[in-house]
């Protein structure tokens, strides 16, 4: 079905060619204004394979402007590009559920194509050079890697979500140290790709479609080959005060419903291994100067002193007695342990799977919580060089490690074990 | 003369001995009944108790938000023995409408009936104040949470204002199935509901003018992305 809805002569096309060795799908709501800026990217980076990769990029712009700036735009080369309005949700969504839904998408036509690996560009095209879409869709190629994650060259306050919970927490409970599972950008195998892809009588529109960060521990737990490569720099959107608690929502309800369905692998897991890493990593120039904490503090001492009533239906007394102690401490020196921090994380991944209370004000109430962690650790790592902030991220996941037995005990007699 | 008042008052005397000797047999079924339903009641009372305790009904409640933690009178600290109080007082009740049947099968027909038909907006109103009060304990923890996160000081007042909005609106239509009150108590309800958002108009208008102000021009006076520089959260 999804093919039916490509242009015809680009399906004339793709029937020519019978099929593609290589999928790209360019996704995300921004892309389309900015897709003129890929083609050269991308030709450039598929220049750089071997010879003989068929290639079908498909892209949410308009399927004539786009093929108006190609020097090729019959795919008479190695690479047909394919204008795919499907790529962009008709209703409005929110940019999780967007993504997913492209994601999901460009899964079922790199199927469809028979495509012996997919590359999933979701960041914004300003960034998008020929080494990141190279370094993606080599190891997959060449090396037969399944799963091939991105190293994104970020400054310290980038990417938090994923620094605070998502990277550490993976890596404890799976024991594979991927430093963004959750993507966006990502290269997958087709071996891989099956998973994603419902067959049989049920039509390829209402196939699963698993969110980002399923794609890395679906893998895991697949015994799949996973690496990650340096890609670059990637812009990182800005998120205001009123929306950050609805991305937590949306970002950590699916990874805590992913944990939930894969605790028989998890459980089993002991320590973290490092997986295969290519490229080398890119400077940032850190020109970040002063920071300022004081309203994330206020968020959390506000949360301290009105929420109390819905932390103590998820958070031991232990925990509670010590996040009262931190909220009438001074901004200047207010500090989480990362030991605090992870039986927080660890706890509310519980009361999610207990469903203490409705699991959407679970994961806003755990907003204030976050919001003091990111104060904590920008106060530390305010004037602090990126070695230092990676032996400190480092250690933070060293204690989620650490505190995993604690999850264990909690998550297999919730009842008897409350510290 | 005084043998005629003397017939007449021995008369009286034995009409009504034997009206009481009638009424008898009457009162020994009531108390028997009371007794057996006693009884029953109590059986049934500490088997439900017993079963709601091992499920953890309490606890259940409270996590639900349908109970709060602390509570003055000891009656109303545990739902199991509210439970199981009413259907000990409930069995009893029945024992007694059996037992009046004894004096006028009639009289306990028709007053049975009655209390039949209005069973129903009983339940109906049971029923609005258990949906009223689930609604109401979401709403609050719904306003309390988004309060929190947009950083507004009243967070707790705005949800408690919310709270008791549903409720006197659920009690209101409780009140309105029982046929209790009419005019008068939804005169009450107006006056009551209209106070309530008056109170907290001028609690968050008038009372705390200056911080709400401060508040609104410091939020109003920052951008989305001045707020967050220079952290990227996603």
């Amino acid at each position: 079905m999804e093919l039916e809805v490509i242009p015809q002569e680009a399906r004339q096309r793709l029937d020519q060619i019978g099929g593609a060795d290589l999928v790209i799908g360019i996704i995300g709501a921004e892309s389309a204004p900015k897709i003129g800026s890929a083609i050269e990217p991308v030709n450039r980076a598929l220049a750089s394979l071997s010879a003989g990769v068929k290639t079908v990029v498909f892209h949410n712009a308009s399927h004539d402007e786009v093929s108006a700036q190609l020097h090729d735009p019959e795919g008479n080369g190695s690479s047909l590009w394919i204008g795919y309005p499907g790529l962009t949700p008709n209703q409005p969504v929110s940019p999780a559920q967007s993504i997913v839904e492209a994601y999901r998408t460009v899964f079922t036509l790199s199927d469809g194509l028979k495509a012996r690996a997919c590359v999933l560009i979701a960041s914004d095209l300003e960034t998008v050079t020929a080494q990141w879409i190279s370094r993606l869709v080599q190891p997959i190629l060449e090396r037969k890697f399944d799963l091939v994650a991105p190293c994104y060259a970020r400054n310290k306050f980038e990417g938090l979500i994923n620094s605070a919970i998502i990277s550490p927490l993976i890596r404890s409970l799976y024991g594979r140290r991927i430093q963004n599972p959750m993507g966006p950008d990502c290269g997958i195998s087709a071996a891989l790709l099956q998973r994603f892809v419902d067959h049989g009588s049920s039509p390829p529109s209402s196939g699963r479609a698993r969110p980002p960060m399923s794609i890395a521990t679906d893998a895991i737990c697949g015994s799949f080959q996973i690496c990650q490569a340096y890609v670059g720099r990637r812009f990182y959107s800005s998120t205001d005060s009123m929306n950050l608690s609805s991305v937590i929502t949306e970002v950590l309800g699916p990874l805590f419903l992913d944990i939930e369905r894969n605790a028989a692998f998890w459980q089993r897991v002991r320590g973290s291994q490092p997986i295969p890493t290519f490229g080398d990593p890119l400077p940032v120039a850190e020109e970040i100067g002063t920071v300022d904490v004081r309203r994330m503090i206020e968020s959390f001492q506000l949360g301290s002193e009105n929420l109390q009533e819905i932390w103590g239906l998820v958070l031991p007394p232990a925990t509670l007695f010590e996040l009262k102690k931190l909220a009438r401490v001074a901004p200047d020196r207010f500090r989480i342990p990362d030991e605090l921090w992870a039986r927080i994380v660890y706890d509310f991944t519980l009361a999610h799977r207990l469903r203490i209370i409705n699991r959407d004000h679970l994961l806003r109430a755990m907003t204030p919580l976050y919001l003091g962690w990111t104060a904590s650790y920008a106060l530390e790592m305010e004037t602090a060089v990126p070695a230092v902030v990676e032996q400190r991220l480092e250690r933070l996941c060293l204690a989620y490690e650490a505190g995993k037995t604690y999850f264990l005990s909690r998550w297999r007699w919730p009842d008897r074990f409350n510290p | 003369m005084w043998d005629q008042v003397s017939q007449v008052l021995n008369r009286a005397t034995v009409r009504v001995v034997s009206e009481v000797v009638n009424l008898l047999p009457g009162i020994v079924a009531l108390i028997m009944a009371l007794v057996i339903s006693a009884i029953v009641g109590g059986i049934l009372a500490f088997t439900l108790r017993r079963s709601l305790r091992s499920i953890d009904f309490d606890e259940r409640l409270r996590r639900w938000g349908w109970f709060p933690g602390t509570v003055d009178t000891r009656m109303f600290r545990s739902p199991t023995l509210v439970a199981s109080r009413v259907v000990f007082w409930g069995i009893v009740l029945i024992g007694f409408l059996i037992g009046i049947a004894a004096f006028d099968a009639a009289l306990t027909s028709q007053f049975v009936s009655s209390l039949l038909a209005y069973l129903p907006n009983v339940i109906a109103a049971v029923l609005v104040l258990l949906v009223g009060n689930l609604i109401a304990q979401f709403l609050a923890r719904s306003v309390l949470i988004g309060a929190v996160n947009m950083n507004l000081q009243y967070a707790r007042l705005l949800s408690q204002g919310v709270k008791w909005l549903v409720l006197v609106l659920t009690v209101a239509m409780a009140l309105e199935h029982l046929s209790i009150g009419g005019d008068i108590v939804r005169m009450a309800f107006g006056i009551l509901f209209g106070g309530i958002v008056l109170a907290l108009a001028l609690a968050v208008g008038l009372g705390s003018k200056e911080l709400v102000s401060r508040s609104l021009e410091k939020e109003s006076s920052r951008t989305p992305t001045e707020v967050e520089e220079p952290f990227r959260h996603l």
